[in-house]
């Protein structure tokens, strides 16, 4: 039997209090906000209901670590915002959002009937955040296929993961043509994603592969781009000074057989120390 | 604070980094403190209190104004994320790693004192002190433990009637105590 059932409409009077206090499940909190919706009565009182429960937070103020504020600044820098109400934010986002940047409900298809909204837009997920500043820096193209599909969720994971790293920093560049190369990096975990965007489309048999940059030493690979995906690279060392990509034959080269088409150095995402 | 939040958050809306550093120096504190009081976890705290201060950035266009304060907005968001975070770690984590945080973690008169104390604080514990034990203890463990009412009642050995009632008395309580302190 589902929670569902075994409310009646009128026991959702109720729970004005328990929403007020984020202490719903979130069946019954997305049940309550659909009801919320519908009943101006009750709107009033949740208001109401959640400035007492606001007060609750004067007492636990407290200072924020200051390497917060960096990575907080870093990520505003980069994301872009969204749309004031009156415009569809879903779908005007959705054409070039990824699907695992909406997790598991897509935006609607087609327009919907205006209503009233909930008090409080329901929040995107943790991952959606981190996929959201990726894909707002990067612009990640939709994927088609359940593989892409999936294959995009598992790098959205890694991504997630770059990203939550404490020392995670963003950077990007682009030069006169357009031509542009953007990365968050954690050297704590000596990892980055690297996206490209402009690049001129590559003949067949061509592919672009990254390097990493070292004084005193050769490139190393860091991989090969597949299309538009971001690239995932593991195993950076500190010393890495930048990165650089060059168009290679199908499957890469042991070392650069031609100029970069774009580089960018890695001192302002830590490294190079 | 709260009339200049309110005034930050209209530049932000207009895309004013600016702006958004300065609300960031007046909300840092109260979201970073609210989120770590549920998520208790450092850096799980870092990550929630993070993730909600981009999203602050990304949703100041759809703040509207005649809603409430753009703090309560805030400080609304921080709790239903760090609720959120709190109760998927606990789905996700053993029973005896949930046992043992709640044992190691004090009890709400306890608390320590990261900071020095503001008037509101203690304006908001004296009146917290007033509501009757169950009505304080369903208000709390829901706010500042992130538990469902269902919990709640679960813990307290309540039926749900019975904490949802509390809840509300509780909540109507704490306004008439903290009267025009708003």
């Amino acid at each position: 039997m589902s929670v569902f059932s075994r409310l009646r409409q009128g026991d959702l009077h109720s729970l004005a209090a328990p929403y007020a206090l984020d202490a719903l499940d979130p069946d019954e909190r997305r049940r309550f906000e659909r009801h919320l919706a519908g009943c101006d009565r009750c709107a009033a009182e949740v208001r109401a209901l959640s400035q007492d429960a606001v007060r609750l937070a004067w007492t636990t103020t407290s200072v924020a670590p200051p390497a917060l504020r960096d990575r907080v600044l870093t990520a505003v820098r980069n994301t872009p915002q969204d749309p004031a109400p009156g415009q569809d934010a879903a779908r005007s986002r959705a054409p070039h959002l990824p699907p695992h940047v909406w997790g598991t409900e897509p935006p609607p298809a087609r327009p919907r009937a205006p209503r009233l909204r909930p008090l409080f837009a329901p929040l995107a997920t943790a991952t959606a955040a981190a996929a959201l500043v990726v894909a707002a820096l990067f612009g990640v193209q939709a994927a088609q296929t359940q593989d892409k599909l999936d294959a995009e969720r598992a790098q959205a994971r890694e991504i997630a993961h770059v990203l939550a790293a404490p020392d995670a920093r963003a950077s990007s560049d682009a030069d006169t043509r357009g031509r542009g190369i953007g990365v968050i990096a954690s050297a704590s975990e000596g990892r980055a994603v690297v996206t490209l965007s402009g690049l001129d489309a590559l003949p067949g048999g061509r592919v672009h592969q990254l390097w990493l940059m070292r004084p005193h030493a050769h490139p190393r690979s860091l991989g090969l781009f597949d299309g538009d995906t971001p690239l995932v690279a593991s195993g950076l060392d500190r010393k890495a000074t930048s990165l650089a990509v060059t168009v290679e034959p199908d499957g890469g080269s042991p070392q650069p057989t031609s100029q970069p088409v774009v580089q960018l150095a890695l001192q302002s995402v830590g490294f190079g120390q | 604070m709260r009339v200049e939040a309110d005034e930050l958050l209209v530049l932000v809306a207009g895309g004013d980094q600016k702006a958004f550093e300065d609300l960031y120096a007046l909300v840092s504190g109260p979201v970073f403190g609210l989120v770590r009081r549920v998520v208790r976890d450092p850096a799980q705290s870092e990550e929630v209190a993070q993730e909600v201060l981009l999203e602050l950035w990304r949703s100041a266009p759809r703040f509207d104004p005649g809603r409430g304060s753009a703090l309560s907005w805030i400080l609304t968001l921080a709790h239903r994320r760090a609720v959120d975070r709190v109760r998927s770690a606990r789905a996700a984590g053993e029973r005896e790693q949930r046992e043992a945080r709640r044992a190691h973690h004090p009890a709400f008169d306890q608390v320590a004192e990261e900071v020095e104390a503001g008037l509101e604080r203690e304006w908001v514990r004296r009146c917290l002190d007033r509501l009757t034990a169950l009505q304080r203890q369903s208000v709390t463990l829901a706010y500042y433990d992130g538990y469902t009412y269902r919990e709640v009642a679960e813990r307290l050995a309540l039926p749900l009637g019975t904490v949802k009632t509390r809840m509300r008395d509780g909540l109507t309580r704490l306004r008439e105590c903290l009267g025009g302190v708003a």
